[in-house]
């Protein structure tokens, strides 16, 4: 239940034949900051060649560079972040984030954390979690490059974000996952499916704990970089089922959500979740869920 | 609080800060908006705007910090474009690579460091004379802090 030709037999039962896939940098601008800056103009000086992304407002995939785009003086600044285009794709799905109070589960090392408060213009609250400590200086960093004024910071697992008596208007749930081979030098021999079934677990309980600190209109996105079923459709198919949320129709990039998964029948509505195969991108899967509107 | 005032005045700045909005955690000083003091629980990691942290009794700021007091009337020194990018290597400014000056000259004192576009890449220690008659291959600004801070942290 391991090895590439277990995963890649997979992907091609899912209706995906297997290609590789060279990572493309990709850079953020963030907004606030960059105002008036003239960011493009000042990286175009400095040798670096930038590239529209057609499905983001303010992403940039990197097409060539002379100098490092993580070492200039417009990266420390907090003028743009290094952000993998996929991975930019979740915070934009949220209707009206400025002055909400947002919940950002699984937060380091910050990338998206940074993002949602871009978005929220620095206002309403921002309460990141991780439940790793080390974690945690990355992500403290990340927030004081780019300015970010109105997050607060916990080292608290998402399974106990309860414990702050909080409920949020929107919740980010970028969950822990078994990434895919895209970003990750020797992922087919690392990962097993045992490994894809402990993470799904974790995920349950990430989202059950989720729904119950959402508000009632609230939003939550589920997000992963895996390209296993079990982790993503599977997953939101249970919680359709199990914790009353229902998938929300979303305008971006990617496919359709698998309905069915290794001949299992998923709830028809999984369809609206997207899912990335890797190409011009990593691997990704992304979905909106809100609360049934028959249980408010 | 008294440790960021103290900071400020070496930079010849004046920086007003409501104590009310101000939490001390471990050394560290975060500058909290009434949303967040309302919600913050005291177990926090990082809040708000981070200024800045005491060790061993010596105030470090943050460039959040460094930023509000460039803002403001403070010595500075604008550097052209390649003293910027050695300063934030790490490296002291020369006196030819400074392009304008604000404030003190005075050896000793400290000064924040300005690109051509007027944002702050930190500060450094006026070393030698900042007018005229200093020489332009003489080092004079010392690199106390600068934004190249963030990757060396990580690495």
């Amino acid at each position: 239940m391991s090895g590439k030709e277990f995963f890649v037999s997979r992907y091609k039962q899912l209706g995906w034949d297997f290609e590789d896939v060279q990572p493309r940098q990709a850079i953020r601008i963030n907004v606030a900051n960059a105002k008036g800056k003239n960011v493009k103009g000042r990286l175009h000086a400095i040798g670096v060649q930038l590239e529209t992304i057609p499905f983001l407002e303010t992403g940039y995939w990197v097409r060539s560079s002379k100098v490092s785009v993580g070492a200039t003086a417009e990266y420390l600044l907090g003028f743009y972040s290094i952000q993998e285009a996929a991975a930019q794709i979740p915070a934009t799905l949220f209707t009206s984030l400025k002055g909400r109070t947002v919940l950002d589960a699984c937060a380091a090392p910050g990338g998206k954390t940074v993002q949602l408060a871009d978005l929220m213009e620095n206002t309403g609250v921002l309460v990141a979690l991780d439940v790793n400590k080390r974690r945690l200086a990355a992500l403290s960093n990340h927030l004081e490059r780019c300015h970010v004024s109105s997050a607060v910071v916990y080292n608290l697992d998402a399974r106990q974000a309860s414990r702050l008596n909080l409920k949020f208007d929107r919740i980010l749930l970028d969950v822990p996952c078994s990434g895919n081979f895209v970003g990750e030098k020797d992922w087919f021999k690392r990962r097993t499916l045992v490994d894809v079934k402990r993470n799904a677990k974790l995920q349950r309980e990430i989202l059950t704990e989720a729904t119950a600190c959402l508000r009632d209109d609230g939003e939550i996105v589920y997000s992963t970089c895996s390209l296993e079923p079990e982790e993503n459709e599977v997953n939101i198919d249970w919680a359709v089922k199990h914790l009353d949320l229902q998938i929300e129709e979303v305008n971006c990039h990617g496919g359709k959500g698998l309905t069915e998964v290794f001949g299992n029948r998923l709830d028809i509505s999984v369809e609206r979740c997207r899912r990335i195969w890797p190409a011009e991108t990593q691997g990704f899967f992304v979905c909106k869920l809100k609360k049934q509107v028959s249980k408010l | 609080m008294k440790s960021i005032l103290k900071f400020a005045f070496q930079l010849g700045a004046k920086i007003s800060l409501n104590a009310d909005f101000i939490v001390e955690k471990g050394g560290r000083y975060f500058l909290l908006n009434k949303a967040l003091l309302k919600i913050a629980r005291k177990d926090f990691y990082y809040a708000g705007t981070y200024l800045g942290k005491v060790k061993n009794g010596k105030f470090f700021p943050s460039f959040n910090l460094l930023m509000m007091l460039a803002k403001g009337e403070a010595n500075k020194i604008v550097v052209e474009k390649k003293a910027a990018w050695l300063f934030i290597c790490g490296r002291d400014v020369f006196r030819k690579g400074i392009v304008t000056l604000r404030g003190s000259r005075r050896k000793g004192d400290h000064t924040l460091v300005l690109n051509e576009f007027g944002a702050c890449l930190g500060f450094g220690k006026i070393v030698s004379r900042l007018d005229g008659a200093a020489k332009e291959t003489e080092v004079a600004v010392k690199n106390v802090l600068d934004v190249g801070d963030f990757l060396r942290r990580e690495a």
